[in-house]
């Protein structure tokens, strides 16, 4: 039995240094005294510092945040009304709507990355940051809608029942009863919708114009010409921010798992 | 909710709606440094919205697929002007507004793709050329035929571009590089996939990188790559095969129903003058076409044999020429040689 | 508020959504796989089936059978790393296993692009694994572990594993502790366990995860151009070179059918074995 142990405690060393290596080295040369990203020559803060001088860089976290904290409100309010609508009432076509819906999750990314390249020239849209929202809440609605349903299927019918035998009006009991108890739903599709949006590089390549550059499409920009140190100090705070915040939501996590 | 709401629409405001003076730039990538950019947005307070391409075919398809009005300023060579001036996609100079014109080389004016540069004025000349890290290739490399010695398995590196690459198949068999005889490029084809074993990778955006860090050892690439992998890396030389090699001159132009063409002559005339031109040139050394420059040039760029092109070499420089239709033959060779 | 008026406001959204978003552009699509194009980017609005049956040419074939190649052994590589892992994992406490995944997901939580720029970093030749394979003179030459089919598959899999891991951890935190212990009780070796009781109720999530790592590893051209060098190509780069280089949409289009119906082939099967949709995008 413990050689069992010691092999299992193998294993996931292996997958984890596997899946934590590249991210060590990009945090290790953001601290290098050499831009070239070759060899470790002393350690440096320059390129925190450094950051704040490189315009391009701070445009495009400037953008990818717009891009993803709307495309997420938007989604999250589309994919949280649609979900309880298509549980509430039935109507002609509603199966293919349901299974419509899983296209975005399944299709390869670059499929719906030009078909919507293609509507949008076909419609003469300006390529730019409005089509990059559009495109990212094309692709973050069905995660929602299936986040809040799963919560919806487990909802005491009963509640919802209670509520207007109490009197309030079908959109009180909506605003009231039904979102505060689907929260948890709505909030880890909110949560997949926003990473999906931050990281999104192939839809974004094909929806992206002018003026609308995201931090993933600046990084595949210069990704051949040389990422500069002060790319590597950015995606390191950004890394502590979500270490941060994967850490509280564990240790929330944690506490209810004790509690059960 | 509300709120949500209200920061919502605030968020969207400030993010479309920009009344500030802008300009859309969609350039090849490594052409211009950052602190030029910054330079002129500093000096005029234009925004400039930089994008980058790394080849002419992708900036027709760039240009093409945009609804127009989304980009201003273009750097096209000069067989894609002649191709975008024939599809309309260009918008005719208006030279009075240029006050830095004058500098130009008239050696770079007026030629056949554009006769008196109604639609374009030149920004930089390029070629190809063939930089070989000495230390690790001992054998004298003259001709495209030396490539594909077996020995150089994995050592080559290439532009990612189809005109270009082969044109160059076309040189080696001793064909015209713009031909477009089925026979002749056939033969080319197979020129290419002799030569695959020895590839090490297309890169267009950066193939100097591969030499600096020693990645590979041979490449095929424009000249001023070449030119900065030797500053980097003594071992590197750069030859002009005797065959002849691609040229290439990039121009401005400016696209049709531009919505921000006055901000387009601002950045042409900036660019024009002299000391912007060689900052530029300090950082991309391409061969200028800006006489003024010339007269202030360091002695790092003109000893160094591919960035500053002697004129005499320059004479077996062959332009990439607009073939039409048969684009299609080059497109299905490339497909199949990747 | 009329019940009516209030069904009308909640269900437009989905339906302006399903129909504007996901079935005007994939009819597009299928409509312009349908026209000719003109030699510099144009559409010429005739029907044609050229388009198909270019699919059929020699030179694009190979690339077909390359990417799903690529995309195989980049799903069975994921397979044969989640597997151990994740049994190693539901061996461990509740709370060990709640962190454990927790810190799965934080390198997906990065720019995928700069961890790819972490494995330039890592594989090229002066890069920090050859120079450790020189030093403890393992290795005489540096290895060549990028610009070829071993840099692309490492990124694939870094890229798609975390689409493996999770299906197959719920499926495998889903099976019933009893049975296995029964059958190590009655004797059962190791591999018959695996095969008999965990192979058969992980099933739907592997195969969910197969479909999440195969699918996206057939369209995804960025690891191919940063890892492979720009010499190989796979379904991804062939549709983006057709409306970003080649100017040939209409071929583009009909590529991207193809991977349209490859797809949808590959979600019959999985709901035929009893896989449930919503499953797919639980991540």
């Amino acid at each position: 039995m413990k050689n069992n142990k010691i092999i299992d405690n193998l294993c996931i060393f292996l997958v984890f240094s596997f899946l934590f290596l590249p991210i060590l080295v990009i945090i290790l040369f953001s601290f290098n005294t050499s831009s070239l990203n070759i060899v470790f020559e002393g350690f440096t803060f320059d390129w925190y510092k450094e950051l704040f001088n490189n315009k391009t860089l701070l445009e495009a976290l400037y953008n990818t945040l717009i891009v993803a904290f709307v495309s997420t409100i938007i989604s999250t309010i589309i994919g949280t009304i649609s979900a309880y609508a298509l549980k509430k009432y039935n109507f002609p076509f509603k199966n293919i709507i349901l299974e419509l819906l899983y296209i975005p999750i399944v299709i390869p990314e670059i499929v719906l990355g030009i078909s919507l390249l293609a509507i949008y020239t076909l419609f003469k849209l300006e390529l730019g940051l409005f089509t990059l929202i559009l495109a990212h809440i094309c692709f973050s609605i069905p995660f929602v809608i299936i986040n809040v349903r799963s919560v919806l299927d487990n909802m005491d019918p009963n509640i919802e029942k209670a509520a207007s035998d109490l009197g309030a009006s079908k959109l009180k009991t909506f605003f009231y009863v039904v979102i505060p108890t689907i929260l948890p739903g709505i909030l880890s599709g909110a949560q997949l919708a926003l990473t999906l949006s931050l990281d999104d590089v192939v839809i974004s390549y094909f929806t992206a114009g002018p003026g609308s550059n995201t931090l993933p499409l600046h990084v595949y920009s210069i990704i051949k010409t040389g990422v500069t140190p002060d790319v590597n100090a950015l995606i390191t705070i950004m890394l502590l921010f979500v270490f941060v915040i994967l850490t509280i939501s564990t240790i929330i996590n944690l506490k209810r798992l004790r509690r059960m | 909710m509300k709120k949500f709401l209200i920061i919502l629409f605030v968020i969207l405001c400030t993010g479309c709606n920009n009344n500030q003076e802008q300009l859309n730039i969609l350039n090849w990538s490594s052409y211009i440094p950052d602190s030029v950019i910054r330079n002129f947005e500093k000096e005029t307070g234009i925004k400039v919205n930089y994008s980058t391409y790394s080849s002419n075919e992708e900036l027709l398809a760039k240009v093409s697929n945009a609804k127009e009005g989304t980009y201003d300023l273009i750097f096209p060579s000069d067989y894609m002007i002649e191709i975008m001036k024939n599809r309309g996609l260009l918008e005719k100079l208006d030279k009075s507004k240029l006050t830095n014109i004058n500098n130009l080389n008239s050696n770079y004016l007026n030629l056949d793709y554009d006769l008196n540069n109604e639609y374009s004025l030149p920004f930089i000349a390029a070629s190809t050329v063939i930089s070989v890290n000495k230390e690790k290739i001992k054998d004298e490399i003259v001709s495209y035929n030396d490539l594909l010695n077996s020995d150089y398995k994995d050592e080559i590196v290439l532009i990612d571009d189809q005109r270009i690459i082969i044109g160059m198949a076309l040189l080696a068999n001793g064909f015209d590089m713009n031909s477009t005889n089925k026979d002749e490029l056939e033969i080319a084809e197979d020129w290419l996939l002799k030569l695959k074993p020895n590839l090490k990778a297309y890169d267009s955006d950066s193939p100097k990188n591969f030499l600096i860090f020693e990645e590979a050892s041979i490449a095929v690439l424009w000249n001023a790559e070449g030119a900065i992998a030797k500053e980097e890396n003594d071992n590197i030389e750069n030859i002009f095969p005797k065959e002849g090699f691609a040229l290439s001159i990039d121009n401005f132009a400016i696209l049709k129903n531009s919505n921000n063409q006055d901000e387009a002559y601002k950045f042409i005339d900036y660019i024009l003058r002299p000391e912007i031109m060689k900052e530029i040139i300090n950082s991309y050394p391409y061969k200028n076409v800006n006489k003024e420059t010339d007269k202030m040039l360091d002695d790092n760029y003109l000893n160094n044999d591919a960035a500053n092109i002697s004129d005499e070499t320059l004479k077996n420089g062959i332009f990439v020429k607009n073939i039409g239709e048969n684009i299609k033959l080059y497109d299905r060779i490339w497909a199949n040689i990747k | 508020m009329k019940n009516k008026t209030l069904r009308f406001i909640f269900l437009t959204p989905v339906i302006i959504y399903t129909f504007c978003l996901i079935v005007l552009p994939l009819l597009y699509i299928l409509t312009i796989s349908f026209f000719k194009s003109d030699f510099y980017g144009g559409m010429i609005y005739d029907f044609t089936l050229e388009n198909y049956k270019e699919l059929f040419n020699f030179v694009y074939l190979r690339i077909f059978v390359n990417s799903i190649l690529i995309a195989l052994v980049t799903t069975l590589i994921c397979i044969l790393i989640s597997y151990p892992f994740v049994l190693a994992i539901s061996h461990k406490s509740k709370k060990i296993q709640q962190i454990i995944m927790t810190l799965v997901m934080v390198p997906f939580l990065t720019n995928s692009l700069i961890r790819m720029y972490g494995w330039i970093v890592l594989l090229r030749k002066s890069g920090a694994i050859n120079e450790l394979l020189l030093n403890f003179n393992i290795i005489d030459n540096p290895l060549s572990l990028m610009y070829n089919n071993i840099g692309i598959i490492i990124g694939m899999v870094y890229t798609f594993i975390p689409f493996m891991i999770l299906p197959l951890y719920n499926s495998v935190s889903n099976i019933d502790k009893y049975t296995l212990e029964a059958a190590s009780d009655l004797g059962a070796s190791k591999i018959k366990r695996f095969l008999n009781i965990i192979l058969p109720q992980t099933l739907s999530g592997l195969f969910n995860g197969a479909i999440m790592v195969f699918t996206p590893a057939l369209g995804c051209f960025f690891i191919i151009d940063i890892l492979g060098g720009g010499k190989v190509m796979i379904l991804g780069n062939l549709i983006k070179n057709q409306f970003l280089t080649a100017r040939n949409w209409p071929f583009g289009a009909a590529i991207s059918v193809f991977l349209i119906l490859l797809t949808t082939i590959l979600i019959l099967i999985y709901k035929k074995i009893g896989g449930k949709m919503d499953d797919l995008g639980g991540i």
